[in-house]
C-alpha cells in the first residue's frame, strides 16, 4: 500500500528531520554540556526538576480538567435534552479560538492581589484580601488553561459522540441498564479515543504553554519547562533550551504510551457501522434545568468574560485598564502627534488589511494540508493493525510537533528548504514554506482527528466495497471522507485557528511579501503599544470565532443524517 | 497486510537518507565576503548610492517597528534604493541569521538589533555578521561604540520610581537599600532567566563588583561579607536581592505600570527603560528615573548594526547603515529622527542628546562593555538559577 510508504516519508521530512536537527545540536560538545547541566548539576533542580514538577500539575490539571468540562459538555449537547443546546454548543467551541493571554487577563482582572503593584483587580479592590495561591501560580494558571482548552475536548469529542447510534444505547437500555451506566458503560467507551486524544492535546498544549504561567507564574516564581525553554533561548543558552524541549517530548511521548495502553484495551471503537439506527435523546427530567444552569454558566465564563476583557483591551485609553475610560482611537483614530506617538488605529493600517488576507489564506491552505495529512495517518493508523510497531511511531510523531519549539522548527525549515532540493527549487521565502511548517506544526490536531474519526468507520463497510471492486482512492473518496468529515472538520478548524494566531513558527519565516496579522501584533507589542497590538489579537481572534462557527454549520451541511 | 509492512520497511531508511542531509544547526560560516566588500568600507555615501542604485533594494531586520519610519526617509533621500524592512525580535534574529547561512541563502543584508553579548558571541564570533563604521564617523563615534560592531543609540534599563508619590525625589540612594526590609516584596523586574537585557544588568553589577562592595560599606559602615558559594559583591546583592522577594514579572510594560500607576500608597520600584518615561502621560503613570544612586542606578546598552556575511546588496546595506547613523544636523536628522526619543541617547558625540531627559553623563547608569558581559553571562545565570 503506497498510502503508508507516502505518510512516513512526508513524517519523516516534516517531523524527523527538524527534530533530529534538534538531537544533534545537543549532541555537539555545547550540547552535551547542557544535557549535564539541565539534567545533574547543581542547576538541575531550579532549571529542570521543579519545573517539570510544575509542568506535569499544569498540564494533568488541564488535561483532566478539559476531560471533564469538555466532555460533560459534549455530551450534555449531544446526548441529552438539556436547553439551548445550539447556543452553548457554539460558545463552548470558541474559548480554544481566544488567545490564551486574554484568559490570563481576565483572570487579573478578577482576582489581581497587590504582590506585583500598580493596578489591583475587581475583588481586592472591593477591599477582600486575595491570597496570592488564588491570584498567581499553579492554580490560576491550570484554571486559565483549562477555560482555554476544553474546547478542544469538546469539539472531537463532541463529533464522535455524534457517530454513535442509537442502537448502541438502546441496546444498554433494553438489558436494564439504568441512564447513568448507559452514559458510563457504552457512551464513554465508544468515545474514549476522542476523548484520550483530546486529552493527549490539551495536555501537550498546558505544558507548552508560555503566556499563562509567564503572566500568572512568574510574580511568585513559579517556573515551568516553558517558561525555562522560552528563557533558556531567549536569553542566548539556545542548547539548553533544545535540551529541555527534548526532554519535554519525551515525557510527551511517556504520557502518549500510557494512554495508549489505557485505551488500547480495545481493538475497535468502530460505532459507524453499516446498520442504520437514528441517534436518541437521554432526557434529563429534573435534572434539566440544572445542567442547563451549570453549562451555561461555564460557557459564559469562558467565552463571554475573555472575549469582552479582549475586546474592551483594545478600546481602553490606558492599557489594560478598565476605568480610566475608553477610546475609538486604536482602532480608527488618525495620526495624532499628542496620543500613541502619533500612531494611528489599525484600521487605517493598509497593511492590516492586505496581513488579513494573507492570514486566513495561510489559515485555510494549512488546515487543508494538515487535514489531508492527518486523514492519511489516521487510515494508516487505523487499517494497518498488522504492524503495531509503524502504527505506534506515526501516532508518536504525529503527536509531538507543536512541542519542538516554534523557533527551533522554523529554524530547522529554513535549513532544510533554504537551498533548492534535487529538481525543487528553494522554497524558502514563498508562501509555500509557510505552509509546509504550519502543516507540520499543527499535525497534532489534524492527526488526532484524523484518528478518532476513521477509527469509528467499521472496517465492513470498506470490506463491501473492495467486493463490490472498488480502489482505494473511491473507497475514501466514498466512504472514509464522507463519514469522517465531521470529525475531521474539527480537526481542521483547530488547525486553523491554531496556524492564524501562532507568531513564534511563522515569523522566522514570512518576508514582507507574506505579511500576517501575527506578526503585525508582534510588532506594535514590541513597541509597547498594547492596545493596537490588542486590536490585532481581536481581529484575529474574530478570524478565528467565524472559522469555528462556520465549521460547526459546515459539519451540519456535511453529514445532514446525524443532526435531527 | 504483508505488501504494506513492506512498503514500510523500504520507505523508512529512504526517509531518514533524506533526513539526514536536511537536519543539524550550523557550526561554522565559511568566510565568503565579497572581494569588493574592503573598497567598499571606505567608500563615500555618494559613491555607495551609485552602486546602490543598480542593486536596487536592501533588506534589514529590524528589532524595532520604527524601521518603517525609516523606510519612508530612506526612500525618499535615495530614490532608486528600495527599503525592505522585516520586524523580528533579536532572539529570532539570531536564530533567523543562522539558519539562512547554513542554507546558504543570506535573507538580509543588514541586522539591527540589540542583545549584544549574544551577537557577538553566536554571529559575529562565528564570521555571520560583519562591522562596519561609516568613513564620515571617525572622529565623532568614540572606540567603544565602534568594534566589532557599530552602536547606533543606547537604551537603558534602570531603577524608576513613582514621582507621584516621591515628589521630593528618588526613594532610593544606594542599590543595597533594595535588599533591607523596607523595600521587601516591592522591588519589581523583568525575570533575567527571560529576558537578556536584565540578563545584562544582572552580569554588570557583577563586574562592577568592587563599585557594589564600596557602596555597601558607604550605606552600612562595615564592610560587606559574601556568603558561602557567593563568588562577588554583585552576586551578593542578587542574592540579597532575591531574598528580599524581589518580584520577577515577564515584560517590561509590567514593571512600568506597577511602579508607575498614579494614586499607589506605597508603590514599588523597579528596573525599566527610561525612555519609557514618555508614555507617562498617555497611560497614567509618573514614572521617573532614580539618580544620584550609589554605585549606578543600572545599565546602557546598545542597539547594533551590521551586515550580514554573504549580503547581497552590499553598498546599499552600506549606505542605509550611514543613514541609520543620522546626518549632520545635530539631531541626526531624518534617519536618526525615530530613534531620537528622551532616554535612549545617540553615540556621536556631535548630536545633541534629546531635551527632557538626563544627560548622560549625569544619569548614573554602567555603560556595559558587551564583550565582557559576554564572557560573565552565562556564569550569571546559572547563579541566578541557584537562587530559585
Amino acid at each position: 500500500m503506497l498510502l503508508g510508504a507516502v505518510t512516513a516519508l512526508v513524517l519523516a521530512v516534516l517531523v524527523v528531520a527538524p527534530l533530529a536537527g534538534l538531537v544533534a545540536t545537543t549532541l555537539r560538545p555545547d550540547g552535551l554540556t547542557a544535557w549535564g547541566d539541565v539534567v545533574a548539576s547543581p542547576l538541575s533542580r531550579n532549571l529542570f526538576y521543579e519545573p517539570l514538577t510544575n509542568s506535569l500539575v499544569i498540564g494533568f490539571a488541564t488535561a483532566a480538567g478539559s476531560m471533564l468540562l469538555g466532555g460533560g459538555l459534549a455530551w450534555l449537547v449531544v446526548m441529552t435534552d438539556v436547553r439551548f443546546k445550539k447556543t452553548i454548543g457554539l460558545l463552548a467551541a470558541i474559548p480554544f479560538a481566544l488567545p490564551s493571554f486574554a484568559l490570563a487577563l481576565a483572570w487579573e482582572t478578577v482576582f489581581r492581589n497587590d504582590r506585583i503593584g500598580g493596578r489591583v483587580g475587581l475583588l481586592h479592590g472591593m477591599g477582600l484580601d486575595i491570597p496570592d495561591w488564588l491570584a498567581w501560580g499553579a492554580l490560576p494558571i491550570s484554571a486559565t488553561l483549562i477555560a482555554h482548552y476544553y474546547s478542544l475536548t469538546f469539539v472531537l469529542v463532541a463529533a464522535a459522540l455524534a457517530g454513535v447510534k442509537g442502537d448502541l444505547l438502546e441496546a444498554g437500555e433494553v438489558a436494564g441498564a439504568s441512564r447513568a451506566r448507559v452514559a458510563v458503560s457504552i457512551a464513554l467507551p465508544v468515545v474514549m479515543p476522542a476523548l484520550v486524544s483530546s486529552a493527549l492535546l490539551a495536555f501537550a498544549e498546558g505544558v507548552s504553554n508560555f503566556a499563562s504561567p509567564a503572566l500568572l507564574g512568574l510574580p511568585v516564581r513559579y517556573q515551568t519547562l516553558s517558561t525555562r525553554l522560552y528563557g533558556s533561548i531567549s536569553t542566548g543558552q539556545v542548547e539548553r533550551g533544545y535540551v529541555l524541549s527534548l526532554l519535554l517530548i519525551a515525557v510527551a511521548a511517556i504520557v502518549l504510551f500510557l494512554s495508549t495502553r489505557l485505551v488500547g484495551g480495545r481493538r475497535s471503537y468502530a460505532t459507524i457501522t453499516g446498520k442504520g439506527g437514528r441517534r436518541r435523546t437521554l432526557e434529563l427530567g429534573r435534572y434539566r434545568p440544572a445542567a442547563t444552569g451549570v453549562a451555561l454558566t461555564a460557557v459564559a465564563l469562558t467565552t463571554v468574560l475573555p472575549a469582552a476583557v479582549l475586546l474592551l483591551s483594545s478600546f481602553a485609553r490606558r492599557t489594560n485598564s478598565f476605568t480610566d475610560g475608553f477610546t475609538l482611537h486604536f482602532w480608527t483614530g488618525a495620526s495624532d502627534p499628542a496620543f500613541a506617538q502619533g500612531q494611528r488605529g489599525v484600521l487605517r493600517n493598509p497593511q492590516v488589511i492586505e496581513a488579513a488576507a494573507t492570514t486566513v489564506l495561510l489559515g485555510l491552505a494549512v488546515a487543508a494540508a494538515a487535514t489531508v495529512l492527518g486523514l492519511a495517518v489516521g487510515y494508516v493508523v487505523t487499517r494497518l493493525r498488522g504492524a503495531p510497531l509503524v502504527t505506534q511511531a506515526l501516532t508518536l510523531l504525529s503527536f509531538l510537533p507543536f512541542l519542538i519549539p516554534g523557533i527551533a522548527l522554523g529554524a530547522a525549515f529554513i535549513a532544510q528548504f533554504g537551498r533548492p532540493i534535487g529538481p525543487l527549487p528553494a522554497l524558502y521565502g514563498t508562501f509555500a514554506i509557510l505552509v509546509i511548517a504550519g502543516a507540520a506544526y499543527t499535525l497534532p490536531f489534524a492527526a488526532q482527528s484524523g484518528r478518532t474519526s476513521v477509527g469509528q468507520i467499521s472496517g465492513e463497510l470498506e470490506e463491501s466495497a473492495v467486493m463490490a471492486g472498488a480502489g482505494m482512492t473511491r473507497r475514501l473518496g466514498r466512504i472514509v471522507v464522507p463519514l469522517a468529515a465531521r470529525g475531521l472538520l474539527a480537526g481542521g478548524v483547530l488547525v486553523f485557528v491554531k496556524m492564524v494566531r501562532d507568531l513564534s513558527l511563522v515569523v522566522l519565516l514570512v518576508t514582507p511579501a507574506t505579511p500576517l496579522l501575527s506578526v503585525v501584533t508582534y510588532r506594535y507589542a514590541s513597541e509597547g503599544f498594547a492596545q493596537f497590538a490588542n486590536a490585532i489579537t481581536v481581529i484575529i481572534a474574530a478570524i478565528s470565532v467565524g472559522a469555528t462557527v462556520l465549521a460547526r454549520r459546515l459539519q451540519g451541511a456535511a453529514q445532514p443524517w446525524v443532526e435531527r | 497486510m504483508p505488501r504494506t509492512r513492506m512498503a514500510l520497511i523500504v520507505a523508512t531508511p529512504l526517509a531518514l537518507a533524506l533526513t539526514a542531509c536536511g537536519g543539524g544547526t550550523p557550526d561554522s560560516a565559511e568566510p565568503a565576503a565579497p572581494a569588493t566588500a574592503d573598497a567598499l568600507d571606505d567608500a563615500s555615501a555618494d559613491e555607495l548610492y551609485e552602486q546602490a542604485q543598480e542593486e536596487g533594494s536592501v533588506v534589514v531586520y529590524s528589532f524595532t517597528s520604527r524601521i518603517a519610519e525609516v523606510e519612508t526617509a530612506f526612500e525618499a533621500a535615495y530614490p532608486g534604493v528600495d527599503l525592505i524592512g522585516n520586524d523580528i525580535s533579536a532572539t529570532e534574529q539570531i536564530a533567523r541569521i543562522k539558519a539562512e547561512a547554513q542554507a546558504g541563502t543570506p535573507g538580509a543584508d543588514v541586522a539591527y538589533l540589540s542583545d549584544a553579548p549574544v551577537v557577538l558571541t553566536e554571529l559575529v564570533e562565528a564570521g555571520l555578521l560583519h562591522g562596519y563604521v561609516p568613513p564620515r564617523l571617525d572622529d565623532t563615534v568614540p572606540d567603544r561604540y565602534r568594534e566589532p560592531l557599530l552602536a547606533q543609540r543606547l537604551s537603558t534599563k534602570v531603577l524608576m520610581y513613582n514621582e507621584d508619590a516621591h515628589p521630593d525625589g528618588p526613594p532610593v540612594g544606594n542599590l543595597w537599600e533594595l535588599t533591607q526590609p523596607e523595600w521587601t516584596g516591592r522591588v519589581v523586574m523583568v525575570d533575567p532567566a527571560v529576558r537578556g537585557d536584565y540578563l545584562d544588568l544582572a552580569t554588570e553589577l557583577t563586574l562592577r563588583s568592587d563599585d557594589m562592595a564600596a557602596a555597601y560599606q558607604e550605606l552600612t559602615g562595615t564592610e560587606l561579607e559574601l556568603d558561602d558559594g557567593v563568588p562577588d559583591a554583585g552576586s551578593q546583592w542578587l542574592k540579597d536581592l532575591y531574598e528580599n522577594d524581589v518580584v520577577l514579572v515577564d515584560d517590561t510594560d509590567n514593571v512600568n505600570a506597577a511602579v508607575g500607576q498614579i494614586g499607589q500608597d506605597a508603590p514599588p520600584v523597579g528596573f525599566t527603560s527610561y525612555s519609557d518615561r514618555r508614555d507617562n502621560a498617555d497611560e497614567g503613570w509618573a514614572l521617573q528615573v532614580a539618580t544620584d544612586v550609589a554605585p549606578a542606578n543600572g545599565i546602557a546598552f546598545p542597539a547594533l548594526l551590521g551586515i550580514v556575511d554573504g549580503a547581497e546588496h552590499p553598498a546599499a546595506a552600506r549606505l542605509l547603515i550611514d543613514f541609520l547613523m543620522g546626518d549632520d544636523t545635530e539631531t541626526g536628522g531624518a534617519g536618526f529622527e525615530p530613534f531620537y526619543v528622551a532616554g535612549d541617547y545617540p553615540v556621536r558625540t556631535d548630536v545633541v542628546p534629546p531635551a527632557d531627559a538626563v544627560a548622560l553623563d549625569d544619569l548614573g547608569a554602567w555603560i556595559i562593555d558587551p564583550a565582557a558581559v559576554a564572557e560573565r553571562r552565562a556564569e550569571v545565570a546559572d547563579f541566578l538559577l541557584t537562587l530559585g
